[in-house]
Formats: C-alpha cells, structure tokens, sequence
C-alpha cells in the first residue's frame, strides 16, 4: 500500500488546503512580444491554413488591423524557455524548493509520491486578439486542489489554477482556468484505460 | 458577414487527422512545452503512460483550427473550454466532428469532438463572432 497512514492522509489533505487562493508564483512576464516567427512555427506545426495569422493583406481584409495570434498560443509567450525548463527539473530531482507557493506545492506532491502530471480541461475567455508587438504577462493563482482521488491513471489530486493575462497596458487579454491532475505512476497500463475523465 | 449555414444542428465537416511522433513533438515545441511526455517516449513510460501523448495546448490548437477551417478566417473565437479523455499518441488518427449549439445574436455556438481508435480524445465548446470584414 502506497497511500500512506490516515493521519499522513489527513495532514496532507490539511497541507494542500493551506494552498488555495495563494498567487502561485510571481507574475511571468514573456520572455518577448508575440511575434511573426513563433506565430508561424505553430501554424505549421498544426497545419492550420488560416491566412490571418501570416498575412498582413489577409488579415485587413476581415477587418483586423493586420496579422493576429492564435487563440490557443496565449501560454506560448510566458513559457520559460529551455533552459529555465532543466534548471526547474534539477532543482526538482535535488528536492530543491524555490521561494513561491507553486514550487513548494509541487515539492510537498513530489515527495507524496505524486511526481506524474496530466492536464485534464482548459476554459479561455479570449478578451481580445493579440498582435505581433504585444507584450503579455501572466498572473497565476492556485484556485482549487481537490481530495486525493482514485482515477483511472492512479491515485492523485486535481488542482485548478486560475491564469489572467495581460497586455503592455495592464489590459486583460484572456482569463484562463486550468485544471490538472498530479498522480501516483502506476506500472504502464493498456491505453484503453488511459481516460481520466 | 455571417457564419455559413448557421443554424443550431447544422454539422461541420469531419476532419480526419493523422498524428504521427513528428505532429504530437513539433506541436508541443511551438508551443514551447519542453515536458518529456511530449517527447522522450522512455520517460513518458516512467511517468505511467505508454508513449508520449499530445498536450492540451496542440489539442487546442488543432480545436481552433477546425472551427476556423469552417467559419472562414473572418471570425474571431472569443471562447474556448475543452475536457480530455484517452490521449493523443503517435500512430492515431483523430477524427473531429463539430455542430452548431447555439446562436445568440451574431455570436454563434459549437459542439466540437475529436475521437481516437479508443474513444473521446477531447470534448470543446467554442464560441465565435464574426470580425466585421467582408472576406470570407
């Protein structure tokens, strides 16, 4: 049995409610303005043929002021890069907290054995479009964690958090909800039974 | 301008979408998503799955797609919310359905699917204006 006594149970669950409601860390400012180059690698990339996100001419003619972003792209421009992604998984292969509620909620999962993730729903409300020489920041906040749960992947928790970006104005742009399950890996399953709905 | 054909119930046309390893790792690096589920099939193994699967953000992506695919690219999609089931793996086809749910006004409603060989890949609904242009 992995899930650990009742009283470990009682004071995680007691743990993980201390969570809620807290900014998740400080506010993510994007590394650069949304841009052609990275508008056009992800229309590639989904083979969307959607003229205006290339074409400045295109994109007039339906009465935008020129080229816009997709709307899916919004998290693409405060994603931390590469580099910041290995710094994240060494620390987090040392056990290393950083100094903001996110990176010691993940150290508490991680060390409950809760190490795997999958992300489960996304609810954006797209304020505006966003256009090349825009400069978003995001401000993340822990909004729900649930009980630990049994789910078809194995044993974890859902937790929600709640995303709003802004513009170079401090503007809303989109209001974001993402929801997430971290879970107990089990011994790899048939896919079938992958489904954690 | 108006949405083709708007009318709650009126279907958009199936989209079948082969996905191999190259889709599902080019979609999540556009998207900047560097997490080894997307990509390094061992370490998607350790972490519980059998392969790498597709992120929610190119589930998204391919979502907006879709729907843009059928309205034309005078539309501006004001909203999305999309659940997941059984995963993307390299090797599936994704097979999206869509159909109008609402319409209020100018903005219109849709129910859209996207299903694999094991079942429901992805549940969205998506709402859309129309930007006011005159290109369809």
């Amino acid at each position: 049995m992995t899930a650990g006594s009742v009283q470990e149970q009682s004071d995680l669950a007691a743990q993980l409610a201390g969570f809620v409601g807290l900014e998740a860390e400080p506010p993510r400012v994007a590394r650069y303005a949304v841009n052609k180059a990275m508008i056009r690698n992800w229309v590639e990339a989904h083979d969307d043929h959607n003229a205006v996100y290339v074409d400045d001419a295109a994109a007039r003619a339906t009465g935008r002021e020129g080229i816009v972003c997709p709307p899916a792209m919004i998290s693409t421009w405060v994603m931390a890069g590469y580099r910041r992604w290995r710094e994240i998984h060494r620390l987090r292969a040392e056990g290393a907290v950083e100094d903001f509620a996110y990176s010691r909620l993940m150290n508490l999962l991680d060390r409950a054995g809760y190490t795997s993730v999958v992300a489960t729903n996304v609810e954006q409300d797209y304020h505006r479009e966003l256009r090349p020489g825009d400069h978003v920041t995001a401000h993340f906040t822990i909004e729900f964690i649930s009980p630990v749960k049994r789910t078809a992947l194995g044993e974890g928790c859902f937790l929600t958090l709640h995303k709003k970006y802004v513009d170079q104005a401090g503007d809303l742009l989109v209001e974001e909800r993402f929801r997430l399950l971290r879970f107990k890996p089990r011994p790899t399953q048939p896919a079938a039974e992958e489904d954690v709905a | 301008m108006s949405f083709p054909d708007v009318r709650v119930g009126t279907a958009l046309p199936v989209l079948e979408l082969p996905l191999d390893r190259s889709t599902i790792v080019a979609t999540a690096i556009a998207s900047q998503d560097f997490e080894d589920v997307h990509h390094d099939p061992g370490k998607a193994q350790e972490r519980g799955t059998p392969d790498i699967f597709m992120s929610i953000n190119s589930t998204n992506g391919f979502v907006d797609r879709y729907v843009t695919d059928w309205s034309g690219p005078a539309a501006r999609i004001t909203r999305v919310a999309l659940r997941l089931g059984v995963p993307n793996f390299p090797g599936d086809a994704m097979r999206l359905t869509g159909e109008v749910t609402g319409v209020d006004g100018d903005a219109v409603t849709l129910k859209v699917l996207g299903a694999n060989e094991r079942g429901v890949h992805v549940t969205a609904e998506v709402t859309l204006v129309p930007t006011g242009g005159k290109a369809r």
